[in-house]
């Protein structure tokens, strides 16, 4: 049975084959064509919403859109209306249309280096899309004049900086400026410090002949401390005999007390015989204690 | 033998009648005469021991107008070599026990002629303080030359000379009464005072001379 089909294609005309494939062919290139027109979205919905500005200075049809640092729109076209308000239409494919939200903020980014972009901001991605008939306004940051803003004043110190460098270099260049004067004291000084230095090396080095020298101070005093240690230790010996001298005369002492006590005796006695005596011999009056 | 005898029984009875001195007046009696003698002889270190023992003496007796009496000496004695002296202990004892007799010895030696009572005042003192009063030099002169004991009339020398006007004839009483009796502290005071007193009056020649006898004499 099968073998009976296989002869039945075989027996297809040339015509026939040649036919078929290229309608074959042609359906896949189409299907392809189709399929990278899909990818692309070029089936797919897009938004537009109307943006303004008071200047359309800056703006260019095809400007990307930019929510994130990626692309999820451009500029579509630009207009100017009745009140001189450039109207700038952006197109926004369905899939990024989530982003755009009524609270967006517009940006019209203008770098120093690159291209300018409008730059979308949502802080809160739960808000209701933005309405197509609403016309959000774009500020606009501009990143030149900025820096143009911010040069005359660097430019003006830079004169400034400028003017100083250059009398600081007049007055390095007059030899009688401050600048060369200062140098020419610090060289006088420099000098009356070398003279001075040399007084007080010399002044050492007499300091330590006198101190160290053979016949110096510090020798001389060696030789006195020997002399007064060896003066010492012989009057240790003296010392010694004081001692032994002094602790005799201390015990000597301890008999001078009976001795003294023996003499007053003696001397009361004595004194008692005299004034018997004088009693016995003399009439003795009574004193009298008169002022002379 | 007999006549021995006799004697040696009038001494016992004469001994045996005599009446008892207290032994701290015996003493401070002595001390203070050898006081006395000893600082008029120039040697006061000698001297005041004597003077301590005489006011220990004293003290024992519970007597302050004889401690007073004694003060009132060692100050006259000052007075009579023409030196100030310190009059504390006087007056403490003053202050105390106050003794009429010796404050107007006290104002008669420190120079209050006019404070001084005639009538406590002894009697050779009584007869200076008109004078005294009157700066009557003459009269001083002739006063003081009549005091009989030689230690009373240096005194009132030594007052005349320290408080009031005075002359050579002054002095060389003095000069006189301290030679006579061998004081040679007021002898070098008053010739002292008497040198002094020529040189003020420019008789520069007797004040040579009595320099050079000072310094003969003290040699």
């Amino acid at each position: 049975m099968a073998g009976g089909k296989i002869r039945g294609l075989m027996s297809l005309s040339r015509e026939f084959k040649v036919g078929l494939f290229i309608v074959l062919t042609t359906i896949v290139i189409l299907l392809s064509l189709l399929y990278l027109a899909y990818e692309k979205g070029f089936f797919e919905k897009v938004f537009t919403f109307t943006l303004s500005s008071k200047s359309g200075d800056g703006f260019t049809e095809g400007m990307p859109v930019v929510f994130s640092g990626f692309n999820i729109g451009k500029v579509h076209e630009l207009e100017l209306n009745d009140k001189g308000i450039v109207l700038i239409r952006i197109k926004i494919p369905e899939r990024h249309v989530k982003w755009v939200k009524n609270d967006s903020t517009f940006i019209l980014y203008r770098p120093l280096i690159g291209a300018s972009r409008i730059i979308v901001t949502t802080n809160n991605l739960y808000s209701p899309q933005l309405p197509e008939n609403k016309i959000p306004e774009i500020e606009i940051v501009n990143d030149i004049n900025d820096v143009i803003t911010k040069v005359p004043p660097l430019i003006e110190k830079i004169t400034l900086i400028a003017a100083n460098l250059e009398t600081l270099s007049s007055n390095l260049a007059n030899p009688k400026g401050d600048f060369n004067r200062l140098l020419n004291n610090v060289t006088r000084v420099t000098d009356n410090l070398d003279n001075i230095l040399k007084k007080v090396d010399k002044m050492a080095d007499k300091a330590d002949s006198q101190l160290f020298g053979k016949d110096g101070t510090l020798p001389q005093i060696n030789n006195i401390l020997k002399d007064i240690i060896g003066k010492l230790e012989k009057l240790n010996t003296t010392v010694d005999n004081i001692n032994k001298i002094s602790q005799e005369a201390s015990e000597g002492m301890k008999d001078f007390s009976t001795l003294r006590s023996d003499i007053d005796d003696t001397v009361n006695a004595i004194d008692d015989v005299v004034n018997k005596l004088d009693d016995l011999i003399s009439s003795k009056k009574d004193p009298e204690f008169k002022t002379p | 033998m007999r006549k021995l005898l006799f004697i040696l029984i009038l001494f016992l009875i004469c001994a045996c009648g005599s009446k008892q001195i207290p032994e701290w007046k015996d003493t401070s009696a002595r001390q203070l005469e050898n006081y006395k003698y000893y600082f008029l002889t120039d040697k006061e270190g000698t001297s005041e021991p004597h003077f301590v023992k005489a006011k220990k003496a004293i003290a024992r007796s519970n007597d302050l107008n004889l401690l007073g009496t004694v003060y009132l000496t060692r100050y006259a004695l000052h007075v009579s070599i023409v030196e100030n002296f310190d009059d504390t202990d006087f007056l403490r004892i003053n202050k105390l026990q106050p003794n009429a007799k010796n404050f107007s010895y006290y104002n008669f030696i420190k120079g209050n002629f006019h404070t001084a009572d005639y009538n406590l005042l002894p009697a050779h003192y009584s007869k200076l303080l008109k004078p005294a009063q009157d700066k009557d030099l003459a009269t001083a002169v002739r006063e003081i030359s009549s005091i009989d004991d030689p230690l009373s009339r240096l005194v009132a020398c030594g007052v005349w000379v320290k408080y009031l006007p005075y002359d050579d004839n002054i002095l060389q009483i003095a000069i006189n009464t301290a030679a006579d009796n061998g004081w040679g502290r007021p002898l070098f005071a008053y010739l002292t005072r008497l040198q002094q007193y020529y040189l003020d009056h420019q008789e520069t020649v007797k004040a040579t001379s009595i320099k050079d006898r000072l310094e003969l004499l003290k040699k």
